[in-house]
């Protein structure tokens, strides 16, 4: 491999690595608060990249406005997702194992609902850009994909500073090491769940329009999410900083195996990876350990 | 009636597969979302025995157990001692490996266009007599000290520990034990279809195979083996409705955890005991009747 092939497989990497990491993190938060492994999220990608489509091929073909508004819907839906499918098992006081069942039949859901409706075609997004690509020295660098990459860094930038600065960023943060103790302190849960789905929602609706801006939407994209929760294990389970470290990583290191040994050999490096790296290193890049307390 | 058979055979050959998870999933709590992959790896495992190295039918399924537990002993090591998250997560990615690996090993195993020609070895009897083996010793494990150690493992993992359980060891142990049950199925069903393709079993299929369990509920094991009987031969008999019974399903499921969280069949067994206690009953009424 050629150093310009090589820079050019590691900006494109990079770029789908953003959207691993916007991924990460909406898995991460979600795993943060209540403690599941929320399939349901790859559910509200699916729906968002469906609406994306729907919004650009028949209403209008801006980027701008199909971004925003597959953010917004994805907040909406992951909403509703936890008004309807986990609410009433949190306040029934049901052990976690019930929320992870209700978010992989949410999944399952969305998945055959969309089959049924519409069949496993492949819908493609419109080009949104007339220039895609540009030259940067010997480079062909393609302008959606830095887009991309720049929105998602904006996208985490701006869920740090709300996280860090605003009372209800320290609520989700107080809820994440302890559900239990913030509602003494006169911290309304409820309200702290809801916000953090609504959030994990508009993080799913970007990466939906992403993704399907990137492939082509199709039942099965929402299985996709395997990269974001790839990424939320190396990072190290609870951490959303080492998701996004691990969500870019893996990005560059994916799009460079695909160009040095091939597309199907690239899964199976990959898994295999993370195996030793559970037996090596289980608490992934972060360094901080998850175990179950009691 | 051939058509009526062959509904039979693989409602019989998918509620193994239940039966496998429901050890896994029902009894120990964890969940495998890459179940499908072990299925998978016995049917490779059984079809390329025979066809590409002419072994007998009955070596090739005992390959097929053997391979599919080892694959389990490589999921199982790094993950079952941590977090039970991780052991889900990484099966739901062994399962996407499991296809990769199908697909590059093209010249073995045929790749995406399957693998054809498998000797058409089990009919309706070996895999009716198999599935009621099956059954019956899940249905006792369930009373064993083994079981009941599940149970414990499943409920508080922690207190399980200090009462004396070696829960890693334990975990292990169960895991091969769906593993090997899994992969005798997918053996099964490589000798019953003659064709198998790695798109088999997606994720999407294993994770049927536990939301099965929790509409039976989980202390059930007649729960789980009559959701399974209706919702598999439903969807064979049924087939324009083919695509909409999985979204009847998810629905359906969630109704249960959310207003039945102990599933339609709590935890309630049909067992000799059972039965018997009803005729009982009946005949004292019937005497209550006539005094």
């Amino acid at each position: 491999m050629g150093s310009s092939v090589f820079l050019q497989q590691l900006i494109n990497g990079v770029s789908l690595g953003g959207v691993y990491a916007v991924m990460a993190v909406g898995f991460g938060i979600v795993f943060n608060v209540l403690k599941f492994s929320n399939f349901s999220h790859g559910g509200v990608v699916a729906i968002s990249a469906y609406v994306g489509y729907f919004l650009s091929t028949r209403v209008v073909a801006d980027f701008w406005v199909v971004l925003v508004a597959t953010t917004l819907i994805g907040g909406v839906v992951g909403l509703l997702v936890e008004r309807l499918v986990f609410r009433p098992v949190r306040l029934a006081g049901k052990p976690l194992t019930y929320f992870f069942v209700n978010s992989i039949t949410v999944a399952m859901l969305v998945q055959q609902f969309f089959s049924a409706m519409w069949g496993a075609h492949y819908y493609p997004y419109p080009e949104f850009f007339e220039r895609t690509a540009f030259y940067l020295g010997g480079l062909v660098v393609s302008g959606t994909y830095l887009l991309m990459l720049a929105i998602s860094a904006l996208v985490l930038i701006a869920l740090t500073l709300f996280l860090r600065s605003t009372k209800l960023g320290i609520a989700i943060r107080a809820a994440s090491s302890d559900i239990y103790t913030p509602p003494l302190m006169g911290i309304n849960t409820d309200v702290v769940t809801g916000v953090t789905f609504v959030i994990a929602g508009a993080l799913a609706g970007i990466t939906g329009f992403f993704l399907g801006m990137t492939y082509t939407v199709t039942p099965f994209i929402g299985a996709m999410m395997i990269k974001g929760i790839i990424a939320a294990i190396i990072g190290g389970m609870g951490s959303l900083a080492g998701g996004v470290v691990a969500g870019i990583l893996l990005g560059a290191v994916e799009s460079l195996l695909i160009a040095e040994v091939g597309s199907s050999v690239t899964p199976i490096i990959i898994y295999l990876g993370i195996v030793i790296l559970l037996l090596v290193r289980p608490q992934g890049i972060a360094g901080k350990p998850y175990t179950v307390k009691a | 009636m051939l058509f009526y058979a062959k509904v039979l055979e693989t409602t019989l050959l998918f509620t193994i597969f239940v039966l496998s998870v429901y050890l896994l999933s029902g009894l120990t709590g964890l969940f495998s979302l890459g179940h499908g992959a072990f299925i998978t790896i016995g049917a490779y495992t059984a079809g390329l025995a025979t066809t590409r190295f002419g072994l007998p039918i009955w070596i090739a399924m005992v390959l097929a157990i053997v391979v599919g537990m080892a694959a389990g002993l490589v999921i199982g090591i790094p993950t079952l001692k941590l977090r039970r998250d991780y052991f889900l997560l990484v099966t739901f990615g062994f399962g996407e490996m499991v296809r990769a690996l199908l697909l590059w090993t093209a010249q073995l195993t045929g790749g995406a266009m399957g693998l054809a020609g498998i000797p058409y070895a089990a009919e309706l009897p070996l895999i009716g007599v198999s599935t009621v083996v099956v059954l019956i010793f899940v249905a006792n494990l369930k009373k064993t000290a083994f079981g009941r150690n599940c149970i414990a493992i499943r409920d508080d993992e922690l207190a399980a520990q200090a009462m004396g359980v070696a829960v890693y060891a334990h975990k292990i142990r169960v895991f091969l034990l769906s593993a090997a049950i899994a992969s005798y199925g997918g053996a099964l069903l490589a000798f019953n279809m003659s064709f198998i393709e790695p798109n088999l079993f997606n994720w999407l299929e294993s994770a049927k195979l536990i939301v099965i369990i929790f509409v039976g509920g989980i202390n059930s094991v007649t729960g789980a083996l009559i959701t399974s009987i209706l919702y598999y031969s439903f969807g064979e008999v049924f087939r324009f409705a083919n695509v909409w019974r999985d979204v009847i399903l998810a629905v359906l499921v969630i109704l249960v955890i959310i207003f039945r969280t102990q599933g339609l069949f709590g935890s309630w067994e049909l067992s000799p005991q059972w039965i018997k206690a009803r005729f009982r009953r009946r005949a004292a009424r019937a005497a209550g009747k006539g005094a």
